[in-house]
Formats: C-alpha cells, structure tokens, sequence
C-alpha cells in the first residue's frame, strides 16, 4: 500500500513552458511542461511513485494530477512545480493583511495516482463550478 | 563526450597500421579528431567478426559525424538552447570581429559574428574563425561555460 | 528592426523576414520572444457575448453596458497594454468612480513603489551594462524568464567601464531557493537559502557587512560576499517575484540592506517583471495617484490592500480584465470568486479568463500588430511600430471606445 509524503512545493517559471504558453495554453505541450513537479528521487521510492509517471498533490485547497520528475540532487521535504494553472490550484486563498498572495510556496501531500494528469479544461471547469 | 579509450575499445586492437597510423590507439585519436574516418580501418569493414564493434563505434560516433556537428566537433542541441545570447556575446572572437554589436550585447552588425542567435536559437557560422578551429586551435570554452541550460558542447 | 514585447526587456534589434502571414526567419530573437511572435495565429480572442460570437461594435457596447451597469467595478490587467491604454484605464476608472488594479497587488508592487518614489535608488539597463561591476539576483531567474538579460545588460556584455568582459569585470550573484538556469551560470557565486530563508539571509549579510561573523554554515563564503559587496563600484540588486514573495509586505529588513549598502557604496535595485509594459502601469498610476496599484477613484483617491484583486473580488459587482489572465495564476478558491463577478475580457489571446467572460473583446497585439509605447522594466521609455498589418483593434481604442460608451 503506498502512502504519502508532506512536501512543501516552490513554484518557478521556465522558458519551455512560457514557450508552449505562448504557443496555445490548451495544447498538449504546455501541460507537459506545467503539469509536473520535481520530487526528491530518494524520498518518494517508497511511495512507489516513478519518473514520469501520474502523481496526486493536495492540500486543503484543491488537489490535482500531475507527471512526477524525479531529480538525482537530494532536496528533502521540498518538491519543485512550475508555476501554472495547475499550482494554482493547491496555493493557499488566504489573503495577507498587506493584500499579498503566496503563490510561490505551499504544503501538499504526494502519492502515487492511478488516474490521468489533470486537463487544462478540468481546471477550467473547476473554476466555473458552482 | 566520447574518450579516445571508448573508440579504442571497439576498435580491432592488431595494431596493423592498414590505416596508416602506426597504432589503433593513433587511430582512435585520429577518429575523434575527425582526421581519420572509420572507412580507413579496413578490417574492421570486411571481417566478419568485428561486426558487432563496427556497429558500436558507429553508433559512438554518430553524433561526431552527425551534420550538427561543425569541423570544431561543436554540437549545439537546439533542443536546450534558450537563444540567450550569452554565448554570442561571452564569445572571444564575437568581441573581436564584432565590437559594435554582439560584443555590447546587441545582435551582430559586423557581417564577422561567429555564433548569432538566429530563430530563437544559437547558430555557428564562419567556423574557421573559431579559437577551437585549426591545428593551432585553443581549447577556449566561453561559449559552454556561459549556457544555462548546457546546449553547447565539443566532441 | 523589429521591438519584441515577449518581456520586460523589451529588445529593439530583431529582424523577422514576415512573408504571407507566417515568420520565415528571425535574428537575435531569444526562444522565448520567437514564440511570442510565433503566437501571432495562436488562440486568438474573438468577439463575443454569453458565449455566442458578435460584431467587435456590439461587443464594446456590450462590455460598456456591464461596467456601467455595476457599483464597485475593478479594471485589473494592464501589464500587457501600451501606455496609452493604460492612460485610458487609469482615466476610465476616475470616470467609473472605480478600483484599478494590476498583478504587482499581490506580487512585486510594493519593491516597484519604493523605487518609483525614490526610496530604492535605481539605474538603467544601459548604466547596468557600461558601469555595473556586482549584479545581485534575488528571487530572480532571468536565464528563464528574461532570457537576454545577462547578456544584453548584467553580466557578459562589453561597456564603457567594462572592458575587460565578465571574467575580470563583473561577479553575478544568485540568492535563491534552487539551482536555477541563472545560478548554473554564477557557479560559485550561488547561494542557496531554505524556502522563506530570504529574511535570515539579508540578516547574515548585514551582519557581515556591519563586522561581525555571520550566523551561517559557510561563514568564509559569506564573508567574502560581504568584501565583494562593500568593494563594488557600481552594484545592482534584481529583485524577482522569488524574494517578493517570501518578504511578504514586510520590506524593513531588505530597505536596511539596501540602505547599508549605499552607505558603504552604490547599489540600485531594478524589479525583474513579468509583463512587458508592468513597469508602464505602474508609473502611470503612480503619477496620477502617488499609488501603483490598487487604487479606488470612489471618493476622490483611495489606496490600499482592500482595493487589491485579491481583496476586492468580495466587494466588488463587475470586473474588466484586461491583457491578463487572473483565473489561470490567482489561487483556486480565488479564481472560483472571479468567476462568479460579471466580467468583460479585452486581450488578443484565449485564456482561462477569457473563457469565464461573460463579454471577450479581442486586440492586436502590441509591437507586433500595432504600435505604441511602453517603459521597460528600468523605467525607460521605448516606441516601437507594427511590422504587421492587422484588423484587431488597438488596445488603448477599446479602452477609449468604452470610455465614450459609459
């Protein structure tokens, strides 16, 4: 039985995925760039969780599929995620007093998804949901 | 980066100077620098028992003699490249040949320019002029150490 | 020559060989301004209302029609429009008594204030290149994001007191949670602090710049930092949404750094922004209001948090989203709120905020279809020209058209 393991996700930006932004945000090339995260090849072995294969992240603010990358360089703890549509979904709603948003770094648990990656369009649906 | 232990590994180690170099270690060296061609090695074509090295050392050397490949044995995997420019301008013979364009950061008005960034990705041209070029060639690495994303590489 | 509008940088020496609608061939675009102008028949924005397609006349009259019909109306975008529109939003929302806003609410605006209103020193990208000797990059992946930033301006090219080229002539230092493209670059001059460690790190630094051991693993590394720095002639600190972030709205610790630098030497700070023209609207703003974003034109000017996108989707009744795309970066529960305020969407692509509109008005794309200005992200003003013609409107008619319209 695999299990979960807390993290807490940095986001980043990178030029292959503004490229594919740029190129059409509904294509198939900007979700294979967005929707991923760096994971701490070491530290996820036992959740049986493979590089490229679907992972489930989610906290108490949304919870999406994404494709796992595994990195040799250990980053205990920490998981790296591009910034997009689908870290959106799991950045804490809670507005600093300042007015500022942490869009830049939350917790979220990881495990192993027996389901597909998360579409741009679910996002969409998502946000449109009653 | 192909070592000239890993073509002399699959070479036929008989030393039967058919290539004209008195060694198969030569001629491995010769191989990576492109001054030999495995054409040269005649056993290695027509014995049927060095099939299996014959395959491996093309495949080695596929991207050596791939056509990316400039005569400097420079590969830029276009793939990586982020079309910075940090090459083009870092490069010491751009400074030199084009000091009012690529050698202040601009793109190059010289007509001299060795690398220039041509659909978003870096381009070599005028290869001659490369400090890495020719027997007196310097093993100048610039344009690697500058790449954020390691597109450049020599072989 | 071509201008590119893919980022702030805002480039000025490409070529583009444009030849029966499609680009043939471009020169000294980086990758990321070759998609930008590849994207030109990419997920453009048309006309539209409910859903169903309209003429671009009714759409404007359409959108007008929402605005006019709300109380607490927020205009927000910006980033991506020329001045001149947003001269006309800036107007439009004193005319609408309304909330105008920009991305920097709840990212990077309060650095971009302090060196609008003189309280960061500042310098050009060109004082960058002839004179900077330490480029600082904290929070700030240019390599990524910026692509010729290095290369153009902070680190490798030749300039009036920069000869000798980067070996000799500049240090790049890069403060950040990860080894980034950018800190691949700087080798030894990496330094990697823990998420949120950006407080703790100016607090070392500041030690070692006062004499004193710093509170850290490598304190030989940092004490070098420390003579680096005070040993600078011309030093520039890039600040990106990384450092923004982490410090939150509490910038004390890091106006002390940078005061205490500028005591010991000459240090400015030029915000690393995302959107072409961001820079544009918040000078706009600021020299309307003295604000650069979240401001409110309900009882004469008022500023603050509550008029920032993330606060005023609670208070407000109507919303006009314009050259941005909120619902795809705003967190989810925030982007759920968007979708339920009326909204009209100007922008010359398709986004996840196009798609929630209940009004989509399409423009050219500025730069490449229509011409205009915009400052970069050091301020400087820069005009390009269209090197295409195009049938979309310009952004700043649009935002006039509505104007007569309300």
């Amino acid at each position: 039985m695999a299990g979960k393991a807390e993290v807490t996700v940095i986001t980043y930006r990178g030029i292959f995925q503004e490229v594919e932004e740029a190129l059409g945000m509904y294509s198939e090339g900007y979700r294979d760039q967005s929707a991923l995260v760096v994971l701490d090849k070491g530290e996820v072995k036992e959740l049986g969780v493979e590089d490229g294969q679907p992972v489930i992240l989610e906290n108490g603010f949304g919870k999406v599929v994404v494709t796992a990358k595994l990195s040799e360089d250990p980053h205990p703890g920490v998981a790296f995620m591009p910034s997009s549509p689908w870290s959106a979904q799991l950045a804490s709603g809670e507005v600093g007093e300042d007015g500022i948003l942490d869009l830049k770094r939350f917790r979220a648990q990881v495990s192993k998804a027996n389901e597909a990656v998360t579409t741009i369009e679910e996002i969409g649906e998502r946000i449109r949901a009653a | 980066m192909v070592s000239v232990m890993e073509i002399y590994q699959l070479l036929p180690k008989t030393n039967c100077k058919k290539c004209g170099l008195p060694t198969c270690m030569a001629f491995a060296v010769g191989l990576l620098g492109r001054e030999k061609t495995i054409e040269d090695c005649t056993p290695l074509l027509e014995e049927a028992k060095y099939e299996k090295k014959l395959e491996g050392l093309r495949e080695l050397l596929a991207p050596i003699l791939s056509a990316d490949a400039t005569e400097t044995g420079m590969i830029i995997h276009d793939e990586k490249c982020y079309g910075c420019g940090n090459c083009v301008v870092a490069c010491p013979v751009n400074v030199a040949n084009d000091p009012k364009g690529t050698a202040i950061g601009r793109g190059p008005v010289s007509g001299k320019a060795i690398l220039m960034v041509e659909d978003g990705v870096v381009k070599c041209v005028n290869v001659d002029e490369c400090r890495r070029f020719g027997p007196n060639k310097v093993l100048c690495s610039a344009c690697i150490v500058t790449c954020p994303s390691k597109a450049i590489e020599f072989i | 020559m071509a201008f590119c509008t893919g980022c702030s940088l805002l480039c000025d020496d490409i070529e583009v060989d444009f030849q029966g609608g499609k680009i043939k061939k471009t020169m000294n675009l980086c990758r990321k301004g070759h998609a930008h102008y590849d994207s030109l028949g990419v997920d453009r924005l048309a006309p539209a209302v409910d859903g169903s397609s309209v003429g671009i006349d009714e759409a404007v009259s359409a959108a007008a029609e929402v605005l006019a019909g709300a109380e607490n109306v927020l205009l927000f975008g910006w980033g991506n429009s020329t001045l001149a529109a947003q001269g006309a939003g800036v107007k439009l929302a004193k005319k609408l008594g309304c909330v105008i806003d920009d991305p920097s609410s709840y990212s990077q605006g309060l650095i971009t204030e302090k060196i609008l209103a003189g309280d960061f020193p500042t310098c050009t990208f060109d004082d960058v290149r002839n004179f900077a000797d330490v480029s600082i990059y904290w929070g700030d992946d240019p390599s990524s994001s910026h692509p010729r930033h290095m290369s153009r301006f902070s680190y490798f090219p030749r300039g009036e007191k920069r000869q000798r080229g980067y070996e000799e002539d500049r240090e790049a230092i890069v403060i950040d949670v990860r080894k980034s493209p950018t800190a691949q670059i700087a080798a030894d001059g990496f330094f990697k602090i823990l998420p949120g460690g950006d407080g703790e790190f100016m607090e070392a630094l500041m030690a070692t710049l006062g004499g004193k051991i710093p509170k850290v693993e490598d304190k030989k590394k940092m004490l070098n930092l420390g003579t680096k720095l005070r040993k600078a002639k011309f030093g520039v600190i890039f600040t990106g949404p990384g450092l923004a972030h982490s410090l939150g709205g509490d910038l004390a610790g890091f106006a002390s750094l940078v005061g205490r630098l500028n005591e010991l030497t000459r240090f400015s700070v030029i915000p690393s922004l995302s959107d072409y023209n961001s820079r544009g609207f918040n000078q706009t703003l600021f020299d309307k209001t003295g604000h650069v974003n979240g401001v409110s034109f309900k009882n004469g000017v008022d500023h603050g948090p509550e008029f920032g996108i993330a606060k005023y989707l609670d208070a407000c009744d109507a919303v006009m989203v314009v050259g941005s795309d909120p619902a795809a970066v705003l967190p989810g529960t925030l982007a759920k709120k968007l979708a339920k305020v009326p909204m009209v969407a100007v922008n010359s692509f398709k986004n996840l905020t196009t798609d929630i509109a209940k009004v989509t008005v399409p423009t050219a794309v500025a730069g490449l279809e229509v011409g205009g200005s915009a400052l970069r992200a050091d301020g400087l003003r820069v005009e390009f020209d269209a090197f295409v013609e195009s049938d979309y409107l310009p952004d700043v008619e649009v935002v006039e058209r509505m104007m007569e319209a309300v």
